[in-house]
């Protein structure tokens, strides 16, 4: 059963031309190497945060 | 001798170290290396489906090959052509700008985005139809189905690979229960992207199976009447000056996919150099023979159909005249007959008198007194 309305929702309006340095930075998507550069930063992070808390504690 | 070369990230482009994690990113080299080879696999599932002319196929294999490998200069290359093959030029722009940000030199990109910044005319047309669809879905949502049937068509009959365009145009025709149209417009998307899943969809909630389907995407297009009406007759002899999207020189390209992706390598400088010129001569040769084919068996036997009806049609009305003029020739012969007998029975009657009459013939020159009374006498 096809329900106008909500399939109407499957269309968003497509951006003009003047849109579309807008529409360049946000293809700007993650992949896989971003994922582990951002897991290795926040390991990092937390590595000197435990580094730091030991220290505080000695 | 062999060099102890540096490996070099291809992430960041820092040495690697001998543990194998890069010395600024702290990335290993040989989960990057895996990723990549994803990325490549993806690419080419991509590609297969677009040589089969899946392209929502593609796309999505395309997307995922960039989720290991945004870096990857082919996906987003044949992403972008795919994208303008299905008249989305802004998403085609963007992928093709990437690329060329990723990699500025030996890249096809290069070539696409030069095309078009060389073509304004087919930039502000695409605008144009970017703004028209848009306020076409304005006018759906807000149920003016018939304007925004009217807008679509107008965008469509611009840019006829316009695969959203179409599916709007479907919907609202299910919406205003014009089935028949739906069907015509869908089966359009099929001929574009043959696997297009919300197409698939609105066929099969039309009632229509999946033989159906496989049966529409090889009917033929041409003359399917989508745009014949009132109408588009006047948008078509308004926009009559305008040149219409599909002629530009990379919609051409894309039926080359096969070629000029078929190798991993790609060969920068000939791209849009496809010498069509070559083969004019052929053309225009294939061209006459069709003509005098056509001539041969569809306007002379038309013709002789034509003469032979109005033959028939004059040997009737001459054998109808003929036959009153016969039927007249009878009538007359009988009255003639008829006029015959009564003169020989006249002539008879008058043969066998027994007491003929006086002879008056000389009464014309008048009778003198002697000769009246020399009548009464002898009487």
């Amino acid at each position: 059963m096809i329900v106008f309305e909500e399939e109407l929702k499957r269309f968003q309006p497509i951006p003009e031309v003047s849109q579309a340095e807008e529409a360049i930075y946000n293809n700007d998507l993650r992949d896989i190497s971003d994922i582990i550069t951002q897991v290795t930063a926040e390991l990092k992070g937390a590595a000197m945060d435990a580094k730091l808390t030991g220290r505080v504690r000695r | 001798m062999a060099t102890n070369r540096p490996v070099l990230c291809p992430n960041c482009g820092a040495q690697v170290r001998k543990t194998g994690y890069c010395s600024a990113c702290y990335m290993h080299i040989g989960v990057l290396k895996k990723a990549y080879n994803t990325s490549d696999y993806y690419y080419n599932v991509g590609l297969d489906k677009a040589k089969a002319r899946d392209l929502s196929g593609a796309i999505e294999s395309l997307n995922m090959s960039l989720r290991y490998n945004k870096k990857n200069v082919m996906t987003r290359n044949l992403l972008g052509l795919i994208y303008y093959e299905m008249g989305e030029l802004v998403m085609a722009l963007s992928h093709w700008v990437m690329s060329v940000n990723y990699k500025g030199s030996d890249n096809l990109a290069v070539k696409y985005l030069k095309h078009l910044r060389q073509d304004q005319t087919q930039l502000d047309s695409v605008d144009q139809i970017a703004k028209k669809f848009n306020m076409a879905l304005g006018y759906a949502e807000s149920a003016d189905y018939d304007l925004a049937i009217i807008q679509i068509k107008t965008i469509l009959s611009a840019n006829p690979h316009f695969v959203k365009g179409y599916l709007l145009l479907a919907l609202l025709y299910i919406q205003v229960n014009n089935y028949e149209k739906a069907r015509t417009t869908l089966r359009r998307v099929l001929k574009i992207d043959k696997a297009n899943p919300l197409a698939i969809h609105y066929l099969h909630e039309m009632g229509d199976t999946d033989e159906n389907i496989i049966q529409m995407r090889n009917e033929s297009v041409e003359n399917d009447g989508l745009f014949e009406d009132a109408y588009m007759e006047e948008v078509s002899v308004a926009e009559a000056n305008s040149k219409p999207v599909s002629d530009g020189p990379i919609r051409r390209l894309f039926g080359a996919i096969e070629d000029r992706y078929r190798q991993m390598t790609i060969k920068t400088g000939e791209f849009g150099e496809m010498r069509f010129a070559h083969y004019s001569g052929i053309y225009v040769m294939v061209g006459l023979v069709l003509g005098i084919l056509l001539l041969f068996f569809v306007v002379v036997p038309a013709q002789k159909r034509d003469l032979r009806k109005e033959n028939v049609n004059l040997t009737k009305e001459y054998s109808e005249e003929l036959a009153a003029k016969n039927a007249e020739i009878a009538s007359l012969n009988e009255e003639l007959l008829a006029k015959q007998g009564e003169i020989e029975d006249l002539q008879y009657g008058h043969d066998h008198a027994d007491n003929p009459l006086p002879d008056y013939s000389d009464i014309e020159h008048g009778l003198s007194e002697d000769d009246i009374n020399m009548i009464i006498q002898s009487e």
